[in-house]
């Protein structure tokens, strides 16, 4: 594959990076916002304190996926 | 001002969607009064700009406080309690009360600097140039290590490096995952956050929408573009109105966590056995 090819596919190339970046956050948020609607299901009183802990562990595992988008601009 | 910098190089009887040739020019912007300074440009005075509106918004509320609060007194009122309260008191604890000041700097200059994003005529959150979040991390970073060692003295990085409590034979490899995870991930991914969701929040209001704009006026003043790019136009414009109210929420939301991980960040410098 010459240079001119390989110039061309580069953006196609980052595009598809950041995609396979984002399966897992993608994964990882369901999993913790389904579990915090299960406990706030179970136990009503105590959903101030699971929503604040849900938002603390969006922002963990979203964190992962904004520095993919982040590396998509640096290449 | 993304609108002209999108419409001059678009054509639009070609492209499904205009986007300038090197998307950091929809974050960039020329010094007006070059002769001034160079450095003084329009997102330098947004930011000038941000501490005369929050302190111009606490005096308006605060200064003849009523038993039963009017409306700009109690919206200001609540987003203080948010922040000693919920923030400060509930997830620091006990000691919590000393770095309340810093929490609120933080976060009511976040939460302007995002809510530029969409305001009408101004529409650049200042938080998606990477100095701001950097510098508001490093802050945290400062005060969270300073916190420990005058809490633990320098034992601190011992017990980073060596951390107690762990089998022997994991403590190596635990210590610089702790080490490197405390010291040099949390800063990062705190300013990273912040940026990466403004900047994408930015980027995509401004092709929607401008992309929108130049496609229905390009329909309705040029005769030879018909109206399949008009409608085309209205499409986006719906799309970015829906992203507009996600922004919205992204704000406030992106506000709120950054100044509750940096509260979280001091309850594990000064309560270390939690």
């Amino acid at each position: 594959m010459d240079l001119a090819a390989a110039e061309a596919i580069k953006g196609g190339l980052l595009v598809m990076g950041y995609g396979l970046a984002a399966v897992g956050p993608g994964i990882g948020i369901g999993i913790v916002v389904g579990n915090a609607i299960q406990a706030m299901a179970r136990q009503p009183e105590a959903a101030g304190m699971v929503r604040t802990t849900m938002f603390l562990g969006i922002a963990f595992t979203e964190a992962l996926a904004l520095i993919g988008f982040v590396l998509f601009f640096l290449a | 001002m993304e609108q002209l910098i999108l419409a001059e190089g678009c054509n639009v009887a070609e492209v499904t969607m205009c986007a300038p040739a090197e998307v950091s020019e929809l974050f960039q912007f020329a010094a007006p009064w070059p002769e001034l300074a160079a450095w003084f440009t329009r997102t330098q005075m947004l930011i000038l700009l941000i501490p005369v509106i929050v302190i111009g918004l606490f005096w308006l509320a605060l200064r003849n406080p009523k038993l039963v609060p009017g409306k700009l007194q109690m919206a200001v009122e609540s987003a203080y309690s948010l922040v000693r309260n919920d923030i400060g008191k509930d997830v620091i604890g006990p000691g919590g009360e000393k770095y309340v000041p810093y929490l609120l700097s933080v976060f009511m200059f976040v939460l302007i600097g995002n809510f530029y994003e969409i305001t009408p005529f101004v529409n650049f959150p200042v938080t998606s140039r990477i100095a701001i979040p950097g510098f508001l991390a490093v802050f945290t970073w400062i005060i969270f290590v300073v916190a420990a060692v005058r809490k633990q003295g320098l034992a601190y990085f011992g017990h980073l490096i060596w951390p107690p409590g762990v089998p022997i034979a994991l403590k190596p490899l635990l210590g610089v995952i702790e080490l490197v995870s405390t010291l040099l991930v949390r800063p990062f991914s705190l300013a990273v956050r912040l940026f990466a969701n403004l900047v994408a929040g930015h980027l995509m209001l401004s092709l929607l929408l401008g992309t929108a704009g130049t496609f229905i006026w390009a329909s309705l003043t040029n005769p030879e573009i018909g109206y399949g790019k008009g409608a085309l136009g209205i499409a986006w414009f719906v799309m970015g109105l829906g992203i507009f109210m996600f922004e919205m929420l992204v704000a406030f939301l992106q506000a709120y966590i950054f100044t509750l991980l940096s509260a979280v960040y001091i309850q594990s410098s000064i309560h270390p056995d939690h």
